[in-house]
């Protein structure tokens, strides 16, 4: 069928109650079209959009969304779908056996995606007809939906290109999404490169602590949260289902960086989840609430907790950051460049093994470098690689990246070569990504 | 105008920044208002001779007064530039634009740059609103009072409702328009939030009021942001113009201007007009003043309009003010749709302050760089296409302070 013709009048969104299913469905609503929130029970589905409106901040919102039960409603509600959503749990039996379904009653043209994080989108496939196959493809939106607009959009070999196309034009013009399409790797671009830091940071921790860590690799290198701060509110299990299938299915110059710390593992046993597990914590615990609050941050080596003291600011840090607060960040990434020290080496090896394996991936998982960009700086809110590359100026990231043996991709040895700039979005302020606190 | 003034552009920041989350001091807002200003029109620091802060409240704000030493810490080269800050209230920017201008007209100096700035995220929402009652007689309208300024303009409207007659589903439309408009602009505070006329004429607890007849959807929302922008005398415009390779009648001018102040309390404002045809007719003078000045006949002589929409009844009192109607009949351009992005006359297809986002200070420099940018074509998904001639206006206070602007090509 032409892209052309095509048209979304109804979304059906299977998972609806999760957060991501109703982020998700607010983004549909939210642009008019009609959405089907479906869940185990009509109840289940009350409370996703509950949660939409919350979101949007409006009832008015409503009026967009009906609500159904797997059990009662999801063969009629599939029927005449033009598209149907999952955002049902990651598990990939669980998925299949509702893929089993939608293909017994989805129509011939309707287009069917799944908002998984990790698993391979071919796989996904397996068993299914010819024409579900063809029509099905990753719309990965990054939690929450209604606030953070990065997106991937993932075809797998046998996802029909006017199909790709039509969706990557709904999720850019409709929807408002800073879309990238990637190809069917692991943990397609985003997480692939954003977990090789956040991992690397999780096994620094276990010599220097988790606190010289946040410290040193904090905001002011480029990102909203710090990185270990970032773990425990992602949420442990998650951390480590995506990185152990990182570490299972890739082997590139990052294989190390994907192994999972051995106490992580054996604290996640025991029950410590980071946020989501108040009580048990993870890098950092909390317990109790606002003024009364006592802090505490976790040893690795003894998996013991002690009270959190007041780390001392590295200097090299503390340097960027004054810079940062009055707006000067080429003169931030001097120190960074210039600074000297175990600090500052350890701090350069983390950040300009960011860029390098961020940008090394432009060929394999996307086709641009402004495709890492966008997801890095869209979906995670960090300093996109090549922001980086320009505020630390093309040439001296060169040599800084073989002075730290990391691999020189294609791209910086272009640009710096040329001259001008890398980073290619006249719109976005570069200052949003640099922090002063 | 004695001599042309000539605009070569400017920069805005991105009005959905935090700049305290983000631990920025003013400065940075400053400085990245101007670097940027710098790239975009590809000026050295060493071509600006004189420099122009517009601000309403950084000392209550940001604890900083003395802002127009802070162009200097940008660049070595401004050392030694010529500075001063200027305010008044909600026009701030627009007064600093009329320095600017008028030092450029006098043959001063060829080329002037501009800065409007505000950094009000470093407060909770009911202090703010406390700093912002400075823009009215304080100890008469705003001490004590919760939010004093949806209220003053809650009054606007039920002074129109009392002449006129006026009906909350047209403030509701204003409101969407502008919403609908900032998604189109990368640079809108508000271009991922949700709203729709429903929505608008919704209330309980997702869209309460805020004061009489306001609720939120009515209300501009506190941002952060810095806006530059650069105005040079024919002699420097023509070398400017050489230097780049383009026409100089290809660079956009300030074709007029308007500047009047009404009384300050809104009581005075409203006694003083009572019988008259406009309820604010300070602001009418200054609108036609600048289409004098500009040889403009009347509003149909526009492409677009950037208003002051602080509050959705400071739109709707823009619009027949400027003469889209006649007076009181704000109604008939919203129900016709004049006023949407495609329609005969846009208002605000930047999102305005409702949309876009209103850091007080910067809220004047924001529009005429947003006009310069429409009629040369270059305002990107929200273009107004073949605009050759934008409006602004910008209003300080209850309607105290109205400075308009022509902008045109």
């Amino acid at each position: 069928m032409c892209a052309m013709q095509r048209d979304v009048r109804k979304v059906v969104v299977l998972g609806a109650n999760g957060a991501m299913g109703a982020g998700s469905g607010e983004v549909f609503a939210a642009a008019g079209i009609p959405t089907v929130f479906l869940a185990r029970s009509r109840d289940k589905a009350r409370q996703g959009m509950a949660r939409a409106e919350a979101m949007a901040k409006s009832e008015a919102l409503g009026r967009f969304i009906t609500l159904g039960s797997y059990e009662e409603d999801l063969e009629r509600e599939v029927a005449d779908a033009d598209l149907i959503f999952e955002a049902v749990s990651e598990e990939l039996a669980l998925k299949r056996e509702f893929f089993e379904r939608i293909d017994r009653c989805r129509k011939a043209d309707s287009i069917v995606g799944t908002v998984s994080s990790g698993l391979s989108i071919a796989a996904m496939t397996g068993g299914r007809s010819a024409s579900f196959a063809s029509h099905f493809l990753g719309i990965h939106f990054f939690n929450p939906p209604n606030v953070i607009v990065g997106c991937e959009l993932i075809p797998h070999a046998g996802t029909d290109k006017g199909v790709t196309a039509f969706v990557a034009d709904l999720l850019r013009k409709r929807l408002g999404r800073e879309l990238v399409v990637t190809s069917d790797t692991p943990a397609f671009c985003g997480n692939r490169v954003g977990f090789k830091v956040l991992n690397e940071c999780a096994q620094l921790a276990e010599e220097h602590g988790p606190a010289y860590i946040d410290a040193l690799l904090g905001p002011h290198t480029g990102r909203a949260m710090a990185p270990l701060a970032t773990i425990d509110f992602v949420g442990w299990d998650v951390h480590k289902a995506i990185v152990d299938n990182l570490h299972a299915l890739t082997k590139d110059e990052a294989h190390a960086q994907f192994a999972m710390p051995k106490y992580m593992a054996a604290l996640i046993e025991q029950g410590h989840l980071g946020n989501k597990t108040v009580d048990m914590g993870g890098f950092f615990r909390r317990v109790g609430k606002g003024k009364e609050a006592q802090h505490f941050v976790l040893t690795p080596k003894t998996r013991e907790y002690v009270p959190a003291a007041k780390t001392p600011t590295p200097d090299v840090a503390r340097k960027m950051k004054q810079l940062h607060h009055v707006g000067r960040y080429k003169a931030a990434f001097d120190v960074f460049a210039e600074a000297t020290g175990p600090d500052a080496d350890l701090m350069r090896r983390v950040i300009l093994g960011y860029v390098s394996y961020g940008l090394m991936r432009v060929g394999e998982v996307v086709e641009r470098a402004a495709d890492v960009d966008r997801i890095m700086g869209f979906g995670f809110n960090w300093a996109p690689p090549s922001v980086l590359v320009d505020v630390i100026g093309a040439r001296r990231t060169v040599a800084l990246l073989e002075a730290a043996k990391l691999p020189v991709p294609r791209v910086v040895t272009d640009v710096a070569e040329r001259g001008g700039k890398l980073f290619d979005e006249p719109t976005v302020d570069l200052g949003r990504f640099f922090q002063g606190k | 105008m004695t001599q042309p003034v000539y605009i070569l552009g400017g920069y805005q920041t991105d009005f959905a920044r935090n700049w305290t989350k983000e631990g920025k001091h003013i400065s940075a807002l400053i400085r990245e208002a101007v670097e940027g200003g710098l790239a975009a029109t590809g000026l050295e620091p060493k071509d600006i001779e004189t420099g122009h802060v517009g601000n309403f409240a950084a000392e209550l704000y940001a604890m900083q007064g003395h802002l127009g030493a802070f162009l200097v810490d940008v660049d070595p080269a401004f050392s030694g530039l010529p500075t001063g800050r200027h305010e008044a209230a909600c026009a701030s920017g627009s007064i600093a634009a009329l320095a600017a201008s008028a030092e450029i007209e006098a043959g001063r100096y060829d080329c002037a740059m501009i800065v409007g700035v505000e950094q009000m995220k470093t407060v909770a929402p009911s202090v703010g609103g406390d700093y912002l009652g400075t823009a009215a007689w304080y100890e008469l309208e705003a001490k004590g009072v919760e939010f004093p300024f949806p209220k003053l303009f809650g009054r606007l409207g039920d002074e129109y409702d009392k002449r006129y007659g006026l009906k909350d589903e047209h403030l509701a439309h204003i409101a969407a328009v502008n919403y609908d408009n900032a998604r189109r602009n990368p640079r809108a505070q508000t271009r991922t939030w949700y709203m729709n006329e429903e929505h608008a004429k919704s209330g309980g607890a997702y869209n309460a009021t805020i004061g009489g007849r306001i609720k939120i959807s009515d209300c501009s929302q506190v941002t952060d942001g810095g806006v530059s922008l650069f105005m040079a005398s024919e002699k420097f415009a023509k070398v400017y113009a050489a230097r780049r390779g383009v026409q100089l009648s290809s660079l956009p001018r300030v074709l007029g201007w308007g500047h009047r102040t009404a009384p300050l309390t809104f009581d005075d404002k409203v006694a003083e007009s009572r019988g008259g045809e406009y309820v604010l007719p300070h602001t009418r003078q200054a609108i036609v003043d600048a289409f004098r000045r500009a040889g403009v006949a009347d509003c149909w002589q526009l492409q677009g309009i950037e208003t002051h929409d602080c509050f959705t009844t400071s739109e709707y009192m823009a619009i027949d003010h400027f003469g889209l109607t006649r007076p009181g009949e704000s109604w008939k351009a919203v129900e016709e749709r004049v006023i949407d992005f495609g329609g005969k006359l846009p208002i605000n297809p930047s999102g305005g302050l409702i949309g876009a986002g209103h850091p007080v200070g910067a809220t004047g420099v924001r529009q005429l760089l947003d006009a310069s940018l429409q009629v040369t074509g270059k305002a990107g998904g929200y273009q107004v296409e073949g605009a050759r001639k934008f409006a602004t206006l910008n209003i300080g206070g209850s309607g105290t302070t109205s400075c308009v602007f022509v902008v045109g090509v």
